[in-house]
């Protein structure tokens, strides 16, 4: 019985859509995290009598036919790269991203891995690094003498050493835009990397034409809602039980029919 | 006597068929832009001996046969995304889809762009506008889609120039009902029926249309199909018994 099947498709569907949203949830609180929503599409028709086929030879033809559907099936998982909120730690070294772009990261082998996360720090040689430990490019070295930190919206970044009254500019920030930046791969450490449906990145300035400005001593929170994540798992498990359902029917009238046989 | 074993058998393959339909509605409760098929079922007169060959007419037997699916078209319910790619379709219209096998038609609205800047679908195929493909920019900023569907972005220094990127084709049928659906969401029509421009409906950005299976209907029409076909089992199942006990009695050898 192709129900039997059918619902299995669509038992694994909402199993996956759970995992999706469960992952959503788990990373609330994650700095810079995308919400991923799980896409499905239906599976082929069969058509066991096509629609306007002829059923007789005056031209008269079939209204509708019979389409049996397969089940469905999930097409992607795309994250939506909205804005998510801007919250504030006074921190220096925490930059949010305000509109289009990702911070470049080099990872240690040498790849280039792309942020929205700008939660970072200094390392032993006061180079700016993120929380893992890796180099923002361009890479931007601190004085060990610095007094105090300033990045304008610009992406420029400004020190004052000891003795001077004027700040210095010590390095810039560059952002990274993307055509299609739904494309990009996630490698977790709040990490993406340019994929061919991403197309490559087009570098630049903040605040420039295209480009969204920076905030200092701020965070981009998770894009997640928790209300409409939790309606959509209450969606899943409920569509998840009735394809169970599905199964059990066609089980009863399969069983009704062996029962036949005495 | 053998007529209602066959008559029963007839119901129960239809039975199955619809048990087969509802089990797709059901695995595509979530399937945005996804829209339910129900069965329709005629009756099957089969054709009668010739009158003059009896005496006595001989009686017509009428069979069970799973004449149709029909696709309900009825809208589904709109939640709000809030993505500014996703568009929901308020109307009879379709978004028309560029596919290698040709265009074909989709009420599901959850589109992307990709690589080049063309907006395309999940799968993605691209999505027509009135002229073609609608291509976009790398550095366009704020996508807005108005309710005629004329996209349009900000652009430039501090996004000061609006531009437009293009209309999105919205296409109505006189017989939505010859739409075949040719999975992934799409639907094809037949060469006969022709896709005519629609300026009735309207474009809804950030919401996205959900499935139209409403889960409740669907159940209480898989009960009863399944309670259905029990019942014809046990029928079946008594008449066999009744043939059984037929051959016995006739066969019973007086002492």
């Amino acid at each position: 019985m192709r129900a039997l099947h059918t619902a299995a498709t669509g038992m694994m569907a909402q199993e996956l859509n759970v995992q999706v949203i469960s992952n959503n949830i788990a990373n609330m609180r994650t700095t810079g995290y995308k919400r991923q929503r799980a896409e499905f599409q239906d599976l082929l028709y069969e058509y066991v009598s096509r629609v306007g086929t002829q059923t007789s030879a005056q031209g008269n033809i079939l209204p509708a036919g019979i389409e049996l559907g397969s089940g469905v099936k999930t097409v992607g998982t795309p994250r939506l790269m909205s804005q998510g909120e801007l919250t504030q730690t006074g921190k220096d070294f925490d930059v949010a991203i305000r509109g289009e772009g990702f911070f470049k990261i080099l990872l240690p082998d040498g790849r280039t891995a792309y942020t929205r996360d700008g939660s970072f720090e200094l390392d032993a040689q006061g180079r700016l690094v993120t929380a893992q430990g890796n180099l923002v490019q361009p890479s931007i070295t601190i004085p060990q003498n610095a007094m105090s930190v300033s990045v304008n919206t610009q992406g420029q970044i400004f020190v004052t050493i000891p003795g001077s009254n004027t700040p210095s500019q010590v390095g810039q920030l560059e952002l990274s835009i993307f055509v299609n930046k739904a494309g990009l791969q996630s490698i977790g450490d709040n990490l993406y990397l340019e994929t061919p449906a991403s197309g490559a990145p087009q570098n630049g300035n903040p605040a420039t034409d295209g480009f969204g400005n920076l905030q200092q001593g701020f965070l981009e929170q998770a894009n997640v809602e928790a209300v409409s994540e939790i309606s959509d798992l209450i969606a899943a498990q409920r569509a998840y039980e009735m394809n169970a359902k599905v199964i059990s029917a066609a089980d009863q009238m399969l069983s009704a029919t062996s029962n036949l046989m005495r | 006597m053998q007529n209602a074993l066959l008559i029963g058998l007839s119901r129960q393959v239809a039975l199955g068929r619809e048990l087969d339909v509802i089990a797709n509605n059901i695995a595509n409760l979530n399937t945005s832009g996804f829209k339910s098929d129900g069965a329709v079922f005629e009756e099957f007169i089969s054709p009668t001996a010739r009158a003059d060959n009896f005496l006595i007419p001989d009686r017509r037997v009428s069979f069970v046969q799973d004449r149709a699916t029909w696709i309900d078209l009825s809208a589904g319910a709109l939640e709000r995304t809030n993505n500014p790619l996703d568009v929901a379709v308020d109307g009879r219209g379709f978004l028309v889809v560029q596919t290698p096998r040709g265009e074909r038609y989709t009420r599901n609205g959850g589109l992307q762009i990709n690589s080049n800047g063309e907006l395309v679908t999940a799968e993605g195929y691209q999505v027509l506008g009135e002229s073609g493909p609608i291509t976009f920019q790398p550095k366009d900023q704020q996508i807005t889609i108005s309710s005629d569907g004329t996209i349009s972005v900000r652009e430039g220094e501090n996004a000061a120039t609006e531009s437009q990127r293009g209309q999105l084709r919205l296409v109505s049928f006189d017989q939505p009902g010859m739409l075949q659906k040719d999975g992934t969401s799409l639907f094809s029509a037949p060469p006969n029926i022709v896709p005519q421009a629609d300026k009735t409906s309207r474009v809804i950005q950030g919401t996205i249309e959900k499935s139209n299976v409403r889960g409740v209907v669907e159940m209480t029409r898989m009960i009863e199909v399944t309670r259905s076909y029990t019942q014809i089992a046990t029928l079946l199942s008594q008449q066999a018994d009744l043939q059984r006990s037929a051959i016995e009695k006739l066969a019973e050898v007086p002492n």
